[in-house]
């Protein structure tokens, strides 16, 4: 990646967000205790790496809006829509098997991680079915 | 959609990023259009008939 302008300015984008994500958790889980109540402190607290995270679909967004070149945005789009469905359906169908069985309750927190990991099953789609994955 | 974009390119002596940078897309997007793998919009579809000088159903086929 990193190949025209749109790919740079995410690129851009992404870096200092990730840096800030990171710091925010590390601030985050020194500051609150494990199993600390949901007071309106704990709450602020907790939602700031929150804030980084939507910056991470801000900056995605963006990055889709500013393609110009319409067949790498198309690859894009067909990414992020294989990766949306994967991740309705893993969340609709695991949250079923929650709800009338034992399995183990997965944290929300993993639907946007399992929805970036989609994106590499987007490329492969891509692959298989235009014989080209797209930009990494 | 069949084309007749690398034998126009080709009687220019371009290559395939030649014809991208002149048409400000990827040599991917190129490569995917010679190839018919996709499927330009109209405007791109107007940029390529500009710059070859020929309408688009000189470079577009009917399948």
């Amino acid at each position: 990646m990193g190949s025209n302008p749109a790919q740079r300015r995410y690129i851009g984008r992404m870096i200092p967000l990730s840096i800030a994500y990171m710091l925010a958790v590390f601030g985050a889980s020194s500051v609150i205790p494990d199993g600390a109540a949901a007071t309106p402190l704990t709450v602020i607290i907790a939602l700031v790496p929150a804030m980084a995270v939507l910056g991470f679909i801000w900056a995605m967004g963006r990055y889709l809006t500013e393609l110009t070149d319409e067949y790498v945005r198309l690859l894009e789009i067909r990414k992020a829509l294989v990766a949306t469905g994967l991740t309705l359906a893993l969340a609709s169908g695991w949250g079923i098997l929650e709800l009338f069985t034992d399995v183990p309750r997965v944290p929300l927190f993993y639907v946007f991680p399992v929805w970036c990991l989609g994106l590499a099953v987007g490329s492969l789609v891509n692959k298989v079915t235009i014989g080209d994955g797209g930009p990494c | 959609m069949k084309n007749r974009l690398k034998v126009l390119r080709a009687e220019r002596d371009w290559s395939q990023q030649d014809l991208a940078d002149r048409l400000e897309v990827s040599r991917q997007s190129v490569n995917a259009i010679e190839t018919g793998k996709y499927d330009p919009s109209l405007p791109l579809a107007f940029r390529i008939s500009d710059l070859f000088g020929l309408p688009i159903e000189a470079i577009f086929l009917k399948d």
